[in-house]
């Protein structure tokens, strides 16, 4: 059976003014956790806030989750401080499926860093070879950025001017040929980087987002669009946090 | 002797407590939390003729005690459901409420055609003249007692399953619509479904919703159903099934007492999936500690 959990803040830093990093103990959860999944939070506020899981760490029992404050309910989770008894739910929704016989290409743009840190950690682990092209708007708001990583900037403060696009320009073709493009990020950001794979014809995957309930697919307000089976209709909702969040590019209608 | 054991008319279910329609899909993703067989029923996403989609952008919007949903009775169609669902809703062990929702007489008749059919798995149809998420019917419908007395004695003709009637709130005279339903034939009244409502963002000076208005729902809702069901349980002699901001055990005793045979929890499981285990669990406490059968509690208030 899948449970609520009670679970602890047990370290809180602050990436930058307006992004936490939280460590929550939930051993179930870190064990469960496959990238692109995301946790639903409490706080004081009506509706839980979901969050993309942005790494795992079994042998202690935590996970870790990326709070960019952006409304009422993020300005509270971002203030959490070590010790702070939170209530959770998760793992949830499908994440990312990952092929040995492959390479990846992670693009990461704004928030999307955080779940895209998780699948980079598990490549790592698992010895899949892998590439990393992050956008932000510009220098201060780059977070969990790595040394061997592309970095792109709308501002040019830093790294590549341009968007993700501009940086999956400078990846090798022997490369990218055999790889498969996973990409959590703003829609026109994800949409712009599944036109760059299929152009490469490369197989692509986007992590969609929508307002959200329940987390557990039981209100069915968190809906996307995807083209419909052949059955006369022009697309059909699916919720993003049952079926998705993760699905096939090519599936989806922007 | 303590029992949780309540009665809606003929129907027996193991508790009052009821997963609300379209806050449990048709069960398969609560079963995933607990055993759904501790509830006394389960009523079903709304179902119409045809598939329907729903609305589209967003459909959801938080308030200080609640939220607001514009779904739009997005469902698999009426089929579909007897095809894949309504089997698994039976294997659940817990009372199967079918709702069923539609654009006008001919679609309710027709759904109550196609659910008879199926009259052996299921307990009760609920029938959903209140949902303010779409243009024709429901609601609209739901708010004219003259039109709701019609429908209900059409559908009545066409099925002996009991007739458990969702109303709207959206209404002057709760008491009007409901007596209109029991003239109809109706078995019992479910109220309420939600209150329409809207939440503007300041920013973009537009709706939350893309559909502009939404349904209601949560602990903000529970005086104003309470105080429907306790106007509705002095003129009705057919019974009350109470829904609306259902978040606690105490909340389930407060309906009942106001009137309600039984009680639909709907937000509260969007909240916390497990909630009615903890209700249940808390009744059961109840019950036993003051040594009362719960359905005595039944229409048991007094008023000033």
């Amino acid at each position: 059976m899948k449970k609520e959990f009670t679970c602890k803040v047990v370290s809180k830093k602050m990436l930058n003014p307006d992004t936490a990093y939280l460590t929550i103990k939930c051993p179930d959860i870190a064990n469960e956790a496959v990238p692109g999944q995301f946790v639903n939070i409490s706080c004081s506020l009506f509706l839980k806030r979901p969050f993309g899981i942005a790494s795992v760490d079994k042998a202690n029992g935590t996970f870790d989750i990326g709070v960019k404050v952006v409304g009422k309910g993020t300005v509270e989770i971002a203030a959490f401080e070590e010790g702070k008894e939170i209530e959770v739910l998760g793992p949830l929704g499908n994440g990312f499926t990952f092929d040995p016989s492959k390479n990846y290409i992670l693009v990461a743009g704004g928030t999307g860093v955080f779940p895209i840190n998780f699948a980079s950690q598990h490549l790592r682990e698992k010895g899949i070879p892998f590439k990393v092209v992050e956008g932000f708007r510009n220098a201060s708001q780059v977070v969990l950025n790595e040394p061997d990583y592309v970095l792109c900037t709308d501002a040019g403060d830093i790294g590549i001017k341009g968007t993700c696009i501009a940086g999956l320009d400078t990846l090798d073709d022997e490369f990218v040929k055999n790889s498969v493009l996973c990409c959590v990020g703003p829609l026109p950001m994800m949409k712009a980087c599944g036109n760059w794979a299929t152009s490469k014809e490369i197989p692509s995957f986007v992590s969609m987002e929508q307002r959200m309930g329940c987390g557990i697919g039981i209100c069915l307000v968190c809906v996307c669009k995807l083209k419909a089976e052949a059955n006369g209709e022009e697309f059909k909702h699916v919720r993003c946090c049952k079926e998705g969040p993760v699905f096939p590019f090519e599936e989806v209608i922007f | 002797m303590s029992s949780i054991n309540v009665k809606v008319g003929n129907v027996e279910l193991k508790s009052p407590l009821i997963l609300a329609s379209g806050t449990c899909n048709f069960g398969h993703e609560l079963s995933e939390y607990y055993d759904l067989s501790i509830l006394g029923g389960l009523s079903s996403k709304g179902l119409t003729i045809k598939p329907r989609q729903g609305n589209e952008g967003c459909r959801v919007a938080e308030t200080a005690s609640g939220m607001l949903n514009s779904v739009g009775l997005q469902n698999p169609g009426v089929d579909y459901f007897i095809d894949n669902d309504l089997d698994y809703m039976r294997s659940l062990n817990t009372g199967v409420i079918v709702n069923a929702a539609g654009h006008s007489f001919e679609d309710y008749i027709a759904m109550v055609q196609k659910l008879n059919a199926h009259k052996d798995k299921i307990d009760a149809l609920e029938i959903n003249l209140s949902c303010p998420n779409v243009k024709a019917g429901c609601m609209t419908l739901g708010a004219d007692p003259v039109q709701v007395k019609q429908i209900v004695s059409l559908m009545r003709k066409e099925t002996d399953l009991p007739l458990w009637i969702k109303l709207t709130p959206n209404v002057t005279d709760i008491k009007a619509v409901a007596l209109a339903a029991q003239e109809g034939g109706a078995d019992a009244v479910v109220l309420i479904n939600t209150l329409l409502g809207m939440v503007i963002n300041i920013k973009t000076r537009r709706p939350v919703l893309h559909n502009n208005t939404g349904g209601y729902s949560g602990p903000a809702i529970k005086p104003i159903a309470i105080r429907m069901v306790a106007e509705c349980s002095k003129v009705l002699d057919i019974p009350i099934i109470g829904c609306g901001g259902v978040m606690s055990y105490e909340d389930v005793i407060e309906f009942m007492i106001a009137g309600a045979s039984a009680v639909e929890i709907g937000t509260g499981s969007l909240i916390h999936p497990t909630l009615p285990v903890k209700i249940t669990n808390d009744l059961v406490r109840y019950t036993e500690e003051n040594n009362i059968d719960l359905k005595d509690l039944t229409g048991t208030l007094e008023l000033w």
